[in-house]
């Protein structure tokens, strides 16, 4: 009996000091706790966000392409991309994002879900980092309805299929999908929801890439603009140019470029505006290069010749860096001046546009073209901010955007060979194409994700 | 117990102070095993008439004398000694005797080594074969794994390929776990092997393949035999390790007696590989195959091919097209038909005839205090393959001392270098050569006429050739080393109290170091594919020059194991046995990358690297390491009971505890136990008058073994990292990219053994059966997830599987004279795996294998081809209907039915898991003339193809075999070998579907039987005899000759080398060998 005891108390010894001696933190390995470990989190998931919005520039009527500037990867890679193809694809070609966004929607779901454990943090810091959340997951959702589903102005959102919303951190869940309607009622929501948890006005600079308070008004702005919903944007654009009304001044300089993290015109500065791998693909379509007129400043920042007929995006060493940005001032204006203009606020729209306009041009040819604004009707001046703003937001990943929301018109692109034979690809108006398919591994790994109703 | 052992010291000195001397006996004790040596330190025991005569004996000296004196009552005396038959010897009027021992085969099994203990075989309750590893039985080999194929009944083995030096796959009992290590636990001596485990296929097509598991450091030469644990009743005191089976080697040890010197030395020759059973189509078929396509719409690489490149330099392509041959020019008709004449000899070019040597020397002995084993060992191995190369050394010192009666002390150390050269074949699929002499064109030159390299412009594939590839200045300009350098140190020391109880600790210590050394000049494929990849602005940003990769790594383990044992035996009935233990063991392993570009080989100097930016520079490091540490702590005790010699029961438990991240303390100990009995018939008085039989056992025991994925956890765990997002603000980022799953279970394994080990005549014939029966339930396995949850994959419990099957081993004596004799072993293991239960995912449109085995392969099942040469599927009920209806295809090639839908689609083909294995042995032997002949078998399984051509995506710049010619076409309708597929507008949604899901290579078409027999050794041995040796001072010698692989007799295995080896084609098929040896011992 004695010997019982004994032997149970020795291998009780054993086993509590065998704890110590199994307690090994692997190195590198860790399983967040603190508040600068969720922060580390969030931050890794900010890195990951796809560079989709650039790559966009591709398919848009931004670039043009030949033979001699495609290399055989670039050919393998995008040349589906940039000519439509999404059916009888090249086996290497390129997808837009797909899972990397639903795994920063998992990392903020994550970081929603376990705010009360987390410590060594204050109240604010929490409150700030689970803000951040919510528009991170709305601003991916943003980003998939607009690149998976039909454009909300110009389909019946209630009854499109939209994309799946990842609202819980769940690796078990099969999700399906949700119309472009609710997509975007859960965006405004959580966008809702993060202005009032988040306490930062603004991140200081080399932090501003995150979200703060002061991107709740641009990002509803641009999505109350996606939606068609005027008052909604102009309201809200109108609140950016009142904290933000600076604007690089490219007459003065064209050193820094408007979309540069540290232009005075910066408000959030998430995504690069197109990568380097893409912009060398083609060269500048000489349509929108002639779009520039003289006088206009943002020719000789945004772009540089390369010969004689091609141009190619201006980059200079310090630009590869810190050409970052996901909100600046300068949409804001050009919100407002379209918004303003859709309600029949003639006033206001020329008012914003002509802000811009002023640091864009040069100040004579700024008086002429600002004069020819004052004679238009709704529908001219409609076509002049448009005009204005494929100018000012060319090769920042806007303009394939601009055209599903607006009129999708016809695109004509033709491709040189080698051998100089033509190659002609036409995307029709309105074309089922300016929506992009799920990606092929996406519908694999999920067969019930194109399914709808 | 000290009063006990007091006693019995008491006792032993009166006996011998009073014993009468009146008188005395001498003698000599020879080895008649080995030339009348004399045995040194054999036990002599005397025999008296008077039952209570005190006890009386000596030991042999150095030079095998004794004497001792003894009463006149002695009426004869035991001659013992370890490994001999003892004997018995009455003593007459003589005062002299010579005895002469022989080695007995049946008294060396009488232990079993299970690495923990020592267990006799009369009280074994489980399931392990042992082999002894001599040339004879296991013939020629260089690895150990190597000799286990064919030898053991319930192991299985499979070569990963047959290149110097590469791992073989070993499964006993079938496959329990999916996600965790499948292989077996390596012991050396006791002490458990780290690095054994074997990659899976999948990696091993990747990499390549120069890798090695750290077994292949031991020499066989200096092993004794080998034991395989195979049920619960034997593994579970290794705990969750065990879970796939326990080998456990045993090292040569020095026996008593003089100093002997062995030597060998081993001459092998391995023919070139011939790929003509490849079925490669010649330079004319191919020409002609390519002049048939541009005339067709197929369009795919539409530019790849000599012949296009002939027509679009001169221009001629739409003439061609539009007019045929007859359109085109005569220059190009000539440049085309030159390339007719052009047969490029890639066999000749890649592979070559070797001769490879080996040597062993070896000098062991010992005296009743210490025994002593030295030996070193070198292996030199050439590749078939050109530029392939492998060698190795090791060197082995063991020494046992016998410090006194009471303790016992061992020390040993292993130690090895090997070292493998190849060059660099993994920049792209098509570098490796097996692979490249397969889809290299016969007539693409390898030097023009100048000596120059022709580059290879078709193999790449991409739309622009942009970078040049010659195999030939791979091998010249590249290199790809790895050097690992082992040591292992052992340890140990055994106090005896007395007969019944015993404490004994062992130390191990591991070391096992790499370095893998990639050099690539700065002409070669590697570089100018490196220097592509590191691009900015369309400019390399590397310097000019070389590259130089290295990789180091080391791991170190250290196991700390102490077992107290103690037995007795109570009213002579009753057997009582208990073990208890402690083991501890600490790993660490960590690896060392460093990467140098403009690399001169010449001065050793580098150039530095300019990043053009801050983020090109953090996503190409020059340098990384990783560090990693784990720690185990296991308990263990077993216990047997015996009565009379008949009945044993055996029971054994362990708890294994490991540092396990982010799972809550109580959950790291999990308990496995085992309980065993066995039967010994032949000792029931009823049996023991049935004179045929000479043994009849019955074993049966039960044992839960189990698993943990160590690397899932509840949790999210992330890994620390810095990164900087906007310039100059470095911040710390943790990198989240593994799915945490809080629903993880321990993986559980219960296993039933039951078998029965029978004798007769004499043991002429000797039969083992064995039952089986292990049933995994929770096992965890890795399943797709939807994209959407932000994962593509994670780890859960998902499955439970039942293996079951026998085992079968029958040695027969078929012919016995004292001249010649013949004996055979046959050995067959029957496994059936049936997965009982598999979550599958609900989006899987893959089926699940419930039902099935768990290396079930499934197919779409065929039913020829439609009036267009596109496959017609076979429905459930028996129609063949376009894949179009069979998939329910929408325009886009996208199925409509729902995943579930999907699944029912497949049908079982088969597994890749052979149902039937094992070996057919036979050994002859006449005079001094030996002959052994091994084959192995493997019946029942199927295995998965790579296609011979894919219908979308032939890439008419490669070679393939000739099923290409035989494909559909217009005039070639009577074929199962589809079209190649172009828009029609008739097929568009099934081209779309082929295109996008991947589904060409699930066609049952491209599923094959695998079933072969391998004559895997035929060795004839001669032992040289006469008083010539002895004279040279020699005491045996003998040569042998031995062809490995001579022959392999299969099913259908057209179109591939070896049907081992059908489903990787970067693999160098097994090499057939020819070995001549020499041993000498003095």
């Amino acid at each position: 009996m004695k010997l019982q005891y004994i032997t149970i108390a020795l291998v009780a010894l054993l086993f509590t000091s065998c704890n110590d001696f199994l307690d090994i933190r692997p190195t590198g390995k860790v399983i967040a706790e603190t508040g600068e470990e969720y922060r580390a989190l969030l931050t890794y998931v900010y890195d990951k966000v796809p560079e989709d919005r650039g790559m966009t520039t591709l398919r848009s009527d931004e670039m043009a392409a030949d033979a001699s500037t495609m290399s055989g990867y670039d050919y393998d890679s995008y040349y589906d991309i940039w000519n439509w193809t999404d059916y009888n694809r090249n086996p290497s070609a390129l997808y837009f994002g797909w899972r990397r966004y639903y795994h920063t929607c998992y990392i903020a779901n994550y970081i929603i879900e376990h705010q009360r454990e987390i410590t060594k943090a204050t109240d604010a810091e929490i409150k700030q980092l689970v803000g951040e959340s919510y528009m991170l997951r709305a601003y991916m959702h943003f980003l998939l309805v607009n690149l998976y589903a039909p454009a909300y102005t110009n389909c019946t959102p209630e009854t499109t299929r939209g994309i799946p919303l990842q609202l819980k951190a769940d690796v078990n869940a099969v999700l399906s999908c949700s119309s472009v309607a609710d997509v975007y009622k859960q965006i405004l929501n959580d966008i809702a929801v993060a202005d009032e948890y988040m306490n930062v006005e603004k991140w200081e600079q080399g932090y501003n890439y995150r979200f703060s308070k002061d991107v709740v008004s641009a990002f509803r702005a641009r999505v109350a603009l996606y939606m068609g919903d005027w008052q909604l944007a102009f309201d809200e654009a109108e609140k950016v140019i009142e904290k933000y009304p600076a604007l690089q001044d490219l007459v003065a300089s064209t050193s820094t470029k408007p979309t540069n993290y540290k232009s005075v015109e910066s408000i959030m500065a998430l995504e690069q505006i197109i990568t380097t791998s893409i912009s060398s693909i083609g060269y500048v379509n000489p349509d929108l290069l002639s779009m520039y007129r003289t006088g206009d400043q943002r020719k000789s920042t945004y772009f540089k010749a390369k010969t004689l007929k091609q141009w190619v995006l201006r980059k200079e060493k310090d630009d590869y860096d810190n050409e970052r940005c996901s909100f600046r001032s300068g949409e804001f204006y050009l919100i407002a001046a379209e918004a303003a203009n859709e309600l029949n606020d003639k006033n206001n729209a020329l008012k914003y546009i002509k802000e811009l306009m002023q640091k864009r041009y040069k100040a004579t040819n700024y008086n002429t073209y600002s004069k020819a604004l004052d004679a238009m009707d709704k529908d001219a001046l409609r076509e002049e901010i448009a005009a204005e703003r494929q100018r000012e937001m060319a090769y920042q990943g806007h303009r394939w955007f601009d055209l599903r929301r607006t009129t999708q018109p016809q695109i004509t692109k033709v491709y040189t060979t080698a051998d100089k034979t033509e190659e002609t690809f036409v995307l029709e108006q309105a074309d089922a194409r300016y929506t992009l398919r799920f990606p092929t591994e996406a519908v694999e790994a999920n067969p019930g994700l194109e399914l709808w109703q | 117990m000290n009063k006990r052992l007091y006693t019995l010291i008491l006792f032993v000195a009166v006996a011998f102070s009073l014993s009468a001397q009146n008188r005395t006996i001498t003698g000599r004790v020879l080895d008649g095993d080995f030339n009348n040596e004399p045995l040194i330190g054999a036990a002599i025991r005397m025999e008296f008439n008077d039952k209570n005569h005190p006890a009386a004996g000596t030991v042999s000296d150095i030079d095998g004398n004794f004497s001792i004196s003894v009463s006149s009552a002695v009426k004869g005396f035991y001659v013992t000694f370890v490994g001999y038959a003892t004997q018995y010897v009455k003593v007459g009027d003589k005062s002299k005797y010579d005895v002469i021992l022989r080695a007995d085969s049946k008294v060396m099994d009488e232990v079993v080594v299970t690495g923990y203990q020592n267990i006799e075989r009369r009280k074994l309750t489980a399931s392990v074969s042992t082999v002894g590893i001599s040339e004879e039985k296991v013939g020629t080999i260089k690895n150990i794994d190597q000799a286990l194929a064919g030898q053991v009944a319930g192991l299985t083995t499979m070569a990963s390929s047959g290149a110097p030096g590469a791992p073989v796959k070993i499964r006993i009992r079938g496959t329990a776990s999916m996600n965790g290590t499948q292989d077996p636990l390596w012991v050396l001596d006791g002490i458990p092997l780290e690095g054994t485990d074997v990659p899976a296929m999948e990696e091993l097509k990747d990499i390549d393949n120069i890798y090695q598991t750290s077994i292949a450091g031991i020499n066989p030469a200096d092993i004794e035999n080998i034991t395989v644990l195979k049920d619960a009743a034997a593994t579970a005191i290794y705990g969750a390790r065990a879970a796939n089976g326990v080998i456990v080697i045993t090292t040569k040890k020095g026996k008593q007696g003089k100093p002997q010197i062995n030597l060998s030395a081993k001459l092998t020759v391995n023919p070139r590989l011939s790929i003509d059973r490849l079925n490669l189509l010649n330079s004319d078929e191919k020409v002609n195959l390519e002049l048939d396509l541009l005339k067709t719409d197929y369009t795919y690489r539409e530019n790849k091919g000599a012949v296009a490149q002939i027509l679009s330099n001169l221009g001629e392509t739409s003439a061609y097209k539009a007019g045929g041959w007859e359109a085109l020019s005569p220059e190009a008709q000539n440049q085309i038909n030159n390339l007719r004449t052009i047969n490029t000899d890639w066999n000749d070019a890649l592979f070559r005839t070797v001769l490879n040597q080996e040597y062993y020397l070896s000098l062991s002995g010992g005296t009743d205090k210490v025994n002593y084993y030295t030996s070193v060992g070198w292996y030199d191995e050439q590749g078939n393959v050109r530029g392939v190369e492998n060698n190795r050394f090791n060197m082995t010192l063991k020494t046992d001392y016998r410090i006194n009666k009471f303790l016992k002390l061992g020390a040993s150390v292993y130690a090895n270098q090997r070292k493998q050269d190849t060059y660099m074949t993994d920049y792209n699929s098509f570098t490796n050569p097996i692979y490249y002499s397969r889809i290299a064109n016969p007539y693409q030159l390898i030097y023009d006429e100048y000596g120059n390299y022709v580059y290879d412009k078709n193999v790449e594939g991409r739309a622009e050739t942009d970078l040049d590839f010659n195999i030939m200045e791979e091998r010249e300009n590249t290199s790809n080393e790895r050097i690992d350098r082992s040591l292992m140190a052992i340890f140990d020391a055994q106090l005896r109290f007395n007969e019944y109880f015993k404490i004994s600790t062992q130390a191990g210590l591991q070391y096992d170091g790499y370095k893998l050394d990639r050099y690539a000049g700065e002409d070669s494929y590697a570089m100018r594919y490196e220097k592509y990849d590191k691009r900015y602005n369309g400019e390399t940003f590397l310097p000019k020059g070389g590259m130089h990769k290295v990789n180091q790594g080391h791991t170190s383990q250290w196991t700390w194991k102490t077992l107290a044992e103690y037995k007795q035996t109570y009213r002579k009935h009753h057997d009582f046995e208990v073990m208890l233990g402690a083991e501890l063991r600490r790993i660490k392993s960590e690896t060392n990358y460093t990467l140098a570009y403009g690399y001169d080989p010449r001065t050793l100097t580098i150039q530095p690297v300019m990043f053009p930016t801050q983020k090109l520079a953090e996503s190409n490091p020059l340098s990384s390491e990783t560090f990693t540490e784990n720690a185990y702590a296991s308990f263990f005790a077993t216990t047997s009971y015996t009565f009379k010699d008949r009945y044993t029961l055996g029971g054994s438990i362990r708890f294994d505890g490991s540092d396990v991240f982010g799972v809550a303390k109580e959950y790291r100990f999990l308990p496995l136990y085992s309980v065993s009995g066995l039967w010994r018939m032949k000792e029931e008085y009823w049996l023991k008058g049935v004179k045929p039989i000479d043994d009849l056992n019955l074993r049966i025991s039960y044992g839960l073994q189990g698993n943990i994925d160590k690397n899932t956890s509840p949790y999210l765990v992330g890994k620390f990292n810095k990164l900087q997002i906007l310039p100059d603000y470095l911040e710390d980022v943790i990198e989240s990219e593994s799915a945490p799953n809080p629903d993880l279970r321990w993986e559980k394994t219960q296993n039933i053994n039951a078998g029965f080990d029978i004798a007769f005549l004499k043991r002429a014939i000797s039969l083992t059966v064995d039952y089986y029966y292990r049933r995994s339930t929770d096992l965890i396995g890795m399943r797709m997830l939807p994209l959407e949850t932000g994962f593509a994959s994670t780890t859960i419990n998902w499955a439970s599987m039942e293996n079951q099957g026998f085992e079968v081993g029958l040695a027969t004596r078929n012919i016995y004279t004292p001249n010649f004799s013949w004996t055979t072993n046959i050995n067959i293991g029957y496994n059936q795996n049936t997965v009982l239960q598999e979550t599958v995912a609900e989006n899987s449109t893959y089926p699940s294998r419930e039902g099935y085995p768990v290396g079930a392969i499934f197919a779409y099942e065929t039913a020829g081809l439609d009036e267009y040469g596109y496959p017609l599927y076979k429905t459930k009920d028996g129609r063949a209907v376009s894949a179009e209806e069979f998939f329910k295809l929408d325009k886009n090639g996208a199925s409509q039915l729902s995943a579930a839908e999907q699944r029912e689609l497949y049908t079982y083909m088969g597994s890749t898991d052979p149902l039937i294995s094992g070996g057919f042995i036979n050994n002859f032997e006449y005079k001094n003339w030996t002959l052994n002949v091994n084959f192995t078998f493997n019946f029942g399984a199927k295995v998965r193809v790579q296609p011979s051509y894919n219908s979308l995506y032939f890439d008419r710049g490669l070679n393939t075999n000739q099923d290409i010619l035989n494909r559909w076409t217009s005039t070639n309708k009577d074929t199962y070998l589809p079209t190649l597929m172009t828009d029609d507008g008739i097929h568009n949604s099934e081209i779309r579907f082929y295109e996008n899901y991947g589904s060409f290579n699930n066609l049952d078409i491209w599923v094959k039987k695998c079933n072969y027999m391998r004559c895997q050794s035929i060795r004839l041995g001669y032992n040289f005899e006469g008083d010539w040796l002895t004279k040279l001072g020699v005491r045996t010698a003998s040569v042998s000759l031995e062809g490995r692989n001579l022959f392999v007799i299969a099913g259908d295995y057209t179109n591939y080398l070896d049907p081992e080896t059908m489903g990787n084609p970067y693999a160098t098929p097994l090499p057939k060998s020819v070995i001549f040896s020499l041993n000498v011992n003095f």
